[in-house]
């Protein structure tokens, strides 16, 4: 059972190689063995202290060439695409499409990379959960490649940052504004879209609010834009309902800055936002009372999230059996995980249509809720495509010269402790053991004659295939 | 968002089956139905037009001024409606649906709804399938079918789901619904390494953990699941040929595997497929045609493919969409959310035709096309007249059927 008073409060304890792992996972996604090492016996607020002052991450590199349809505009100039016949505005809306689907599938693999090699994991992860929850998804309604990367790049810079100059940045950023519409709000017909998610979706949770409240913030919202040759936004006072609003009990002409404002003043937008970070940190459907004694540090830290996630990752709860292992791995999770741990320094292309199987393809989440996560990872469709990633990443070329798979003892008995040891923190049982060693060992005859050929080291990679098939691997 | 745990609730009512050998014949003998008499024999396939389907440019009502005044850009020109009468007629193109339409094949439901409508499409998507628009229900209306049905729990199949995601509707107590994204995907790569097969058979079962997690016999559970369906199922559909011409959409595709499901007689009593997204806030026209033309020749495919193989007559299929959209259009030459919206049922079991009221654009809502028939009342007549069992208890109360069945 949860004690409210003491959830919060610091963990005195040091890591030892279970917890040390957990916050390596939880905080970003996981690290090789000799990562895990390299924490134990720390004290938990020292370690945590590393992973929330992150150091300057501009030395990742940029991706290249993300495609900005913008170029090609000014390329033509105004009156040159007039003048395009309809047949030639096709086939440049054709070249401009498959430019995009090239540009997005190369900014998918930059960011995994960046996930996997960054010096700031915790950055990554954060900006990770800000993509689920203020979702957004490229080419579809205009939202061109270079916007989603500035979106992206956005939520970056605010991983731990202020929560409420995050969401009012994203208020006013075009791949938000084209993506949930408001682009295309005006006086003269408000286009409720970004207002109703705004509150539904992204602060304040369904049923906070009435079907008024989103009227009258929807004419607040209005007068912003999007130009289409360039791809900036800009507000267009001519556009803006600069009439009074009465909005979540207050009333007057407000804009959409005011509409934040009021909007983070409601101790539903603490409450709501604390539920998230407990379900993106320590577990789902946490207590009331966790859930209130996390608002009440957001809204002490008026909404800077450095402080807030400090204090959760060092807490008691975080380091309660309760939340260990409760949470499940999201296929970005599994995948940046998987090649974080196995300590392989680059992803390999063949992850895009793996993660497409497993269901989470970043920049196009299934809808404006994000993906829902948990429970929703875990259909045999999506297990069988988490299955066949981990058995093709053991079995990849890329494997070889880099992980530490290739320095596991020729031994059996040695070998399948080195595995789950390093693989699952030991989270097997005494029968699991025993199989993986007779495994190694090749104690079942009729399975050695299928083995043909096969030498030690490749058994290894099959025993560390199966290692990971374990459940407990599925679980952060 | 309120996003309910349903899953995790009801594990403790599904066994985990530890030993996988002799489960494939079970499934086999599970399967065998060819033949059988009435509703035992049927199958219901749902298609979800995702996203809020505009119902007013889906089934035009072209004879009715208020339309055209109130969509001078989205408006869909008489000329160019396939007309039912004088009054109402289906977007321009959906020519294929419109022939089976003519054939007797569809019945077109009116203005359906709920009352107090929610314009979230979370929410409302909840409410369409859970069936529950006045609480939150943690399964849907097809798990509770299931629940209170006396389908054979060993039978991997009894409901399918043709999306990765597995959708509320489907969710129970009792039968779990495998979601299939593809057949070709559906498949575990170990299953070609007879050793590694038989270390992950056991190793997946490993039940004395160190550890407790709240998802971890669902985990395990899937684990098992994802095995023996990779294995079982192209046994079970392989045997399936066609010279059905399907188009070359995901829709179309997701009903060419239902047809294969449906026509191998593995016992599948319902199938999710879905189709959009049809949330069109913004150039309407280009978006939701294009979807309403592969949704009719997708449908018109399928149709023809079951009755060649003669199960038109023990398949009925039905659309829904979690909301229609307002009657106005807004400045971006799209609509916003509404509330009641036309549905179809489609198959040789179905009295064709119009029914419900056709949505009066005067006497409005607040814009919006007020609902005049519960979609629970639709539900009831499926449960009762299709699948053959009490209603009340699924949707917890009664309801009035319609003479569409």
């Amino acid at each position: 059972m949860l004690d409210a008073r003491t959830a919060l409060l610091p963990y005195e304890g040091t890591l030892d190689t279970r917890f040390a792992a957990h916050l390596l996972r939880r905080a970003g996604f996981g690290g090789t063995p000799e990562m895990v090492r390299a924490l134990v016996g720390a004290a938990a607020g020292n370690a945590v202290e590393q992973l929330v002052h992150f150091p300057e991450t501009t030395a990742v590199a940029a991706p290249e060439d993300v495609f900005d349809p913008s170029t090609v505009y000014e390329e033509y100039g105004p009156r040159g695409l007039r003048a395009l016949s309809d047949d030639q505005r096709r086939e440049l809306q054709k070249d401009i499409r498959q430019s995009e689907v090239r540009s997005m599938a190369s900014l998918r693999l930059w960011w995994l990379n960046r996930m996997l090699a960054t010096p700031a994991p915790l950055q990554e992860k954060m900006t990770l959960f800000f993509h689920g929850h203020f979702t957004t998804a490229a080419i579809e309604k205009g939202v061109s490649p270079l916007m989603v990367y500035n979106q992206n790049q956005l939520m970056r810079q605010y991983a731990l940052g202020n929560l409420r100059e995050l969401t009012r940045g994203l208020s006013k950023d075009p791949a938000m504004l084209l993506y949930l519409d408001n682009a295309t709000n005006v006086a003269e017909h408000p286009n409720e879209n970004w207002a109703r998610e705004l509150m539904e979706l992204f602060t304040l949770g369904v049923d906070r609010y009435t079907e008024d409240d989103v009227r009258e913030s929807a004419r607040a919202w209005t007068g912003w834009r999007v130009l289409r040759l360039t791809g900036a936004a800009y507000f267009e006072p001519r556009l803006h309902d600069d009439g009074t609003k009465a909005f979540l009990g207050r009333s007057g002409d407000f804009d959409g800055d005011d509409v934040v404002n009021i909007i983070f003043a409601q101790p539903q937008c603490a409450r709501f936002f604390a539920a998230k970070l407990l379900g993106l940190f320590v577990y789902d459907n946490p207590e009331p009372e966790l859930v209130d004694g996390v608002a009440a540090l957001l809204e002490k830290n008026e909404y800077e999230l450095a402080p807030t996630v400090s204090t959760i990752l060092r807490s008691n709860v975080f380091y309660s059996d309760r939340a260990y292992r409760a949470l499940v791995k999201s296929p970005v999770e599994l995948v940046v995980g998987t090649y974080a741990t196995l300590g392989v320094p680059q992803v390999d292309p063949s992850v895009l249509p793996a993660l497409r199987s497993m269901g989470q393809v970043l920049f196009a989440p299934p809808n404006v809720a994000g993906w829902p996560g948990g429970e929703n990872w875990l259909t045999s469709q999506m297990m069988i495509a988490r299955q066949n990633f981990l058995a093709g990443l053991v079995n990849a070329q890329i494997m070889g010269a880099s992980s530490w798979l290739g320095g596991v003892p020729m031994d059996p008995p040695d070998a399948t402790h080195a595995l789950i040891g390093a693989l699952l923190q030991d989270d097997a049982s005494p029968s699991s053991y025993a199989r993986l060693k007779a495994y190694l060992a090749g104690d079942d005859t009729s399975a050695l004659a299928m083995l043909n050929g096969e030498n030690f080291q490749e058994r290894i990679h099959g025993a560390a295939y199966l290692t990971m098939a374990m459940p407990a691997f599925q679980l952060e | 968002m309120k996003r309910a745990r349903f899953l995790l609730g009801s594990l403790s009512g599904i066994a985990v089956v530890a030993n996988a050998d002799h489960v494939f014949a079970r499934a086999l003998a599970a399967a065998a139905l060819p033949g059988l008499p009435g509703t035992e024999n049927r199958c219901l396939v749902l298609v979800n037009l995702q996203g809020g389907n505009d119902g007013l440019n889906c089934v035009v009502p072209h004879g009715n001024s208020d339309y055209y005044r109130l969509r001078p850009t989205l408006a869909i020109p008489q000329s160019q409606v396939l007309a039912i009468d004088a009054q109402l007629g289906f977007n321009p193109l959906m020519t294929s649906f419109k022939g089976m339409y003519d054939k007797g094949l569809v019945a077109v439901v009116q203005g359906v709804g709920y009352p107090n409508p929610d314009h979230s499409h979370f929410r409302s998507t909840e409410i369409w399938q859970t069936a529950a628009p006045d609480r939150y229900e943690h399964t849907g209306w097809i798990g509770r079918y299931f629940d209170e049905s006396d389908l054979p729990e060993s039978n991997l199949f009894n409901g399918v789901s043709l999306a990765p995601i597995l959708p509320e509707v489907m969710v129970g107590s009792k039968i779990d619904v495998p979601a299939i994204a593809s057949e070709a995907a559906y498949g575990l790569r170990i299953d070609r390494n007879p050793m590694q097969r038989d270390e992950y058979t056991a190793l997946i079962h490993d039940e004395r953990l160190p550890f407790t997690s709240p998802y971890l016999p669902h985990v395990m559970e899937i684990e098992d699941r994802a095995q023996r369906g990779s294995e079982e199922l192209p046994k079970l559909i392989g045997g399936y040929t066609t010279n059905a011409s399907y188009p070359a959409t995901p829709l179309g595709r997701s009903l060419a595997l239902a047809a294969q499901i449906i026509g191998s007689n593995i016992g599948t009593r319902v199938i999710y497929v879905q189709h959009g997204s049809f949330d069109t806030h913004v150039n309407q026209v280009a978006v939701q045609n294009r979807l309403l033309g592969e949704f009719s020749d997708a449908a018109k495919a399928f149709y023809d493919d079951l009755a060649a193989h003669g199960n038109d007559t023990r398949v009925l299929t039905m659309t829904f969409s979690e909301f229609g959209r307002r009657i106005e259009e807004n400045g971006s030459h799209g609509t916003d959310h509404g509330e009641g919206s036309p549905l179809f049922l489609i198959g040789g079991g179905v009295k064709g035709g119009l029914y419900g009221s056709t949505p009066d654009l005067s006497a409005t809502n607040m814009g919006n096309v007020r609902f005049t028939t519960d979609f629970r009342s639709v539900y009831a007549t499926v449960l009762e007249r299709w699948l053959g069992r009490p209603s009340a208890p699924v949707l917890d109360g009664t309801f009035e059927q319609l003479a569409i069945l």
